[in-house]
């Protein structure tokens, strides 16, 4: 019984918190650089797969992590400087440059999976790493499992305490809030997007990185993360950081305990679960404005 | 000595001129009213001033820089801030740190402990010690129109534009404001304000620019512009 309450919590706080982070990520792509990123997945994929090949170059799996980060910050940033605010300067409002971003970054998927597909091929790939065992209260507990709960856990929380302390988590904030007023403030709107839509990229590519060093990975394992990172922003409520932080370790919690009765039942709870809040609180769990 | 100054600024949306090749200047610590009906183009102005939008033909320059064109950012930074008629507070942060934003992000170079600093300093000038941790959309309107002066304030400007800091105020609140806003002259602060409270504007402004249609119909002092033929007719053609 203990075991099992172990395994169901420590699971939670895995999934949770991986959950936490993607979601955190694309809430932010989202609130602050309008942009819904449909191609959140890819970026998970792409930074799983990033940190797969540093391992089988003899990397270690904690550097290669490290080093996703800035690899994808400046994959997210430049993308932004280029695509995206060609973009905005050519979409006449806000309405209009939300639906072509959501266009674009669609048919970004596709470029991104492709590419994985012809670099790494269709087949499901992994490496073994910290399988020993420790026991937590009687129960074993698998150090790589472990060890991804800690990055997990501390990554979200880390970011959201970067959000409410430094300059740059204000700024942010001030954007996400009211852009116009921001900017008239003295905030430097589009470059900050650019860095928001970066450190999105850094928060999918970390998440893919963990992901490897507890499951196999493939190419095509993006859209379904990118699907549980919309849910988990609707959730919390569209553009709240908190609002992510805490729906994800909700959703992670409600699919492990789901996945322990029928694996094949979780994306049903999630629907049901989006369902009976739209109809419940449809601004989301934190979504107080708008 | 001239601080800022457009001329023959012009902008239309789809077709319509909102601002129609109006000439204007503002002298150094001077309060200047900008007036005229309801959709005249003073907010509109406002925003091209500040670079929220771009002016079609024209140009603004300010401490003898062009700035129409700029970015709202560095508008900002060179020391003009502005409040917006529809208040547009941050509404998940407290008044205070509504107004750090100001403090922060508002001059260049600007290090924590001196926003910190100086926003505190901005809350008591204008008295709002008391409401420094509640939200803005908890208190009463004056005092939130007060939190986006602070937040103006707060950049540390040498212009400021308020634009209807007074609409929707009690008497009482519109005497209280009258009051900040000489005392911000008194700082060193240049000042713009639109408003449509006639008391205020006839007291406090040392010249008064009337709009109409998007065109200035009419410019000097109160008394000039409380006597004016053109003036008299536009409000009572209204
Ligand atoms: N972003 C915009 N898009 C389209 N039309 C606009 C926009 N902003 C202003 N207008 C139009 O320009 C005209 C001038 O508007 P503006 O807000 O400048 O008037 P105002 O003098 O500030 O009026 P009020 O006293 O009611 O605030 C109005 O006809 C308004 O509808
Ligand atoms: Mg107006």
């Amino acid at each position: 019984m203990l075991t099992t309450l172990i395994n169901v919590l420590s699971s939670g706080l895995i999934m949770g918190g991986v959950y936490a982070i993607i979601s955190m990520g694309l809430s932010m792509q989202y609130g602050v650089a309008r942009i819904l990123n449909v191609s959140h997945g890819e970026f998970i994929m792409l930074g799983a797969f990033l940190c797969f090949t540093l391992v089988r170059s003899h990397v270690h799996p904690i550097l290669s992590m490290l080093l996703c980060v800035p690899v994808m910050f400046v994959i997210g940033f430049v993308l932004h400087r280029t695509i995206y605010k060609k973009l905005s300067d050519v979409s006449g409002s806000t309405a209009a440059f939300e639906s072509n971003s959501m266009l674009v970054s669609f048919g970004l998927m596709f470029v991104v999976q492709n590419v994985a597909l012809l670099l790494w091929g269709s087949e499901q790939k992994g490496y073994t790493f910290l399988m020993r065992s420790v026991k937590i209260l009687g129960s074993p507990i698998a150090l790589n499992r472990l060890l991804v709960l800690v990055f997990a856990v501390a990554i979200s929380f880390a970011f959201y305490i970067f959000l409410e302390r430094s300059r740059l988590g204000k700024a942010i904030r001030a954007v996400s809030q009211d852009p116009s007023a921001a900017r008239l403030l003295g905030v430097r709107r589009t470059r900050v997007a650019a860095i928001c839509f970066g450190i999105g990229a850094i928060l999918a590519g970390c998440a893919g990185a963990l992901i490897t060093m507890i499951n196999q990975i493939n190419t095509s394992m993006g859209m379904n993360y990118t699907i549980i990172a919309i849910i988990v922003v609707v959730l919390g409520g569209m553009g709240s950081i908190p609002g992510s932080l805490l729906g994800g370790f909700i959703l992670g919690f409600i699919g492990t305990v789901v996945n322990y009765i029928d694996p094949s039942l979780s994306l049903v709870a999630y629907y049901l679960i989006i369902i009976v809040l739209l109809l419940v609180k449809p601004s989301g769990l934190m979504g107080g404005k708008s | 000595m001239q601080i800022l100054n457009g001329s023959g600024v012009n902008k239309a949306f789809g077709g319509r001129k909102a601002v129609d090749n109006v000439d204007f200047h503002v002298d150094e610590n001077e309060i200047l009213g900008l007036i005229g009906p309801n959709g005249a183009g003073k907010t509109t102005l406002f925003n091209l001033i500040s670079g929220a939008i771009k002016a079609d033909s024209g140009t603004i320059t300010y401490k003898g820089r062009v700035i129409s064109g700029m970015k709202p950012y560095r508008i900002c930074h060179m020391g003009l801030a502005r409040t917006f008629q529809k208040a547009k507070n941050f509404p998940d942060m407290t008044v205070r740190e509504n107004v750090l934003m100001g403090a922060v992000f508002g001059k260049k170079g600007t290090d924590n402990a001196a926003a910190e600093r100086k926003t505190d300093e901005i809350l008591s000038f204008v008295g709002l010690e008391d409401f420094r941790d509640k939200s803005p959309g908890d208190i009463a309107l004056a005092l939130q129109k007060r939190v986006e002066v602070a937040r103006a304030l707060a950049t540390s400007p040498d212009v400021l534009m308020l634009d209807e800091v007074m609409a929707g105020l009690n008497p009482t609140e519109v005497g209280e404001a009258m009051e900040l806003i000489s005392k911000i002259r008194g700082s060193g602060v240049t000042i713009i304000m639109i408003e449509h409270v006639m008391k205020a504007i006839m007291s406090l402004c040392d010249r008064i620019i009337v709009l109409h249609h998007g065109q200035k119909i009419e410019e000097g002092t109160p008394e000039h512009i409380s006597n004016s033929k053109t003036v008299i007719d536009v409000y009572l053609g209204e």
